[in-house]
């Protein structure tokens, strides 16, 4: 922990210009001052629920460096309270079997990342929308509604590889830093806005964080790893590409697709990139699993 | 390379969510059209960037098509799915469209039609109840290797994908993660 840390506060300027902008750092901050029992995470085992409200504890406080390195400790914080608050929207879909499945698939493709001992944790949640989402630390959830397009275990790895990818990068850090950055500067530009109260005021839910788009880049190399981990986990890396082309004979307009589209590039954009990226590379690729037949299908 | 092992139940693409044998879709590059799907089998055609073309079987990475009068094998990400919408409107045009849609700070997402919209997301209150029990669907890294090992799940050497040569812009400041 780096408590010492200066106090990255103010999202102002770019962000706050409209009410619904910036991230939660108030909740983001927060979650930096829980109570110092709840630092034995992250531990896979299952941890006593919180306390009714669920929320973090307030932090007199609380400190994060975001301007450099985020120990992991933190990083995982920040991936939970986001959770928290995305469960807080949309609750996991009640079916023990799925949600299992789910986590082994995921946790097979994440232990082929770069941070395989992460507390990985994947769930499928609640809405007809088609989307997925990861915060820091290794938090990953699709929707039912995407879960029922997809056709096989591949398509599945595929999806969740391109969110372990958000989490391998720290794509969501990065959109924070570049957050505190600015904030820096507005700062340095009026002096007149201090302290947490003000940052809370200016703040919305950590769960928009979801709503947020990353940088297109960020979801290009997504793909790009995302295929990779696919890939080495033995899956045929062709379940992402499926996946969007799937995506791209839907409307553009279709209301399940809202967020999806907000948030990322188009489908063709995104093939067309990864085609540039993939070329001729998969050619000497043995042939990976699809698993049709066990793919799990929601009743 | 021909993978043959691929049953005739997984040509056909989800494509369009029909039973319909060709798919509409659309050319996203100048490529060959193969006899087979392989890159070493011989050319027979050759499919325009822009053109619309009949998507008519999937075989691993990938499509067969009709364009004009040709039909042969091109690859699975020179193609995109789809006749209208999403993809109809070409790239140009979708990118545009969506570009117009956002906020001038390009951060803020517009609130969605329905479903899981950025409303939703803003007013939602963490629940407890719900993240222990996503706790307890944590599956550790033996029971993983466990199921992979059972399922013939064998890991792959594969390199890393390198951006493509139209990318620019620098990665991730976090390092290689």
């Amino acid at each position: 922990m780096k408590k010492q840390a200066l106090l990255i506060a103010l999202a102002l300027g770019v962000f706050s210009t409209a009410s619904s902008g910036g991230f939660d750092f108030g909740k983001v901050l927060e979650a930096m001052g829980q109570p110092p029992q709840k630092k034995s995470e992250p531990t896979p085992t299952a941890q006593p629920a919180q306390p009714t409200s669920g929320q973090p504890a307030q932090a007199s406080a609380p400190q994060i460096n975001l301007l450099g390195k985020v120990s992991q400790e933190d990083e995982i914080r920040i991936g939970k309270q986001v959770s928290g608050d995305l469960l807080g929207a949309a609750p996991l879909v009640k079916d023990d079997t799925l949600q299992q499945y789910v986590n082994t698939v995921g946790r097979w493709v994440a232990l082929q990342s770069k941070r395989p001992d992460l507390p990985w944790k994947f769930g499928v949640i609640e809405s007809e929308d088609i989307n997925a989402f990861a915060a820091p630390g290794g938090f990953i959830f699709l929707t039912k509604g995407l879960y029922r397009r997809l056709n096989n275990e591949a398509e599945l790895a595929g999806v969740l590889a391109h969110e372990i990818a958000h989490v391998t990068k720290k794509h969501h850090l990065d959109v924070l830093r570049k957050s505190a950055l600015i904030s820096m500067v507005s700062q340095s530009v009026s002096k007149e806005v201090k302290g947490e109260a003000a940052v809370q005021n200016l703040i919305g839910n950590g769960a928009e964080m979801m709503a947020r788009g990353l940088d297109k880049e960020a979801e290009h190399e997504a793909d790009r790893i995302g295929v990779v981990l696919a890939a080495r986990a033995g899956y045929d890396p062709w379940g992402l590409p499926a996946v969007l082309q799937d995506m791209a004979t839907l409307n553009a307009k279709d209301s399940r697709l809202g967020l999806l589209y907000k948030t990322h590039p188009t489908a063709a954009d995104r093939l067309s990139r990864l085609g540039e990226s993939v070329g001729d590379r998969f050619d000497i690729l043995t042939a990976g699993k699809e698993f049709s037949d066990r793919f799990y299908r929601i009743r | 390379m021909i993978r043959i092992s691929k049953t005739l139940g997984t040509l056909l693409l989800a494509l369009a969510g029909s039973a319909a044998l060709a798919a509409p879709g659309l050319a996203l590059k100048d490529e060959n059209m193969l006899a087979q799907p392989s890159a070493t089998a011989a050319t027979i055609g050759k499919m325009t960037k822009g053109a619309t073309v009949d998507i008519v079987a999937k075989q691993g990475g990938w499509l067969q098509i009709k364009s004009g009068k040709s039909q042969g094998w091109v690859r699975l990400l020179s193609v995109r799915a789809g006749s209208g919408g999403a993809g109809g409107a070409g790239l140009a045009d979708v990118a545009g469209a969506v570009t117009q849609k956002s906020d001038p700070s390009r951060v803020v997402a517009v609130a969605g039609v329905r479903g899981l919209n950025e409303e939703d997301l803003k007013g939602a209150k963490y629940n407890a109840e719900e993240m222990a029990r996503l706790d307890r669907y944590t599956v550790n890294a033996a029971q993983a290797k466990a199921f992979a090992e059972k399922s013939g799940l064998k890991i792959q050497n594969v390199a890393s994908l390198p951006k493509p040569a139209s990318e620019s812009g620098t990665g991730s400041p976090w390092g290689d993660y």
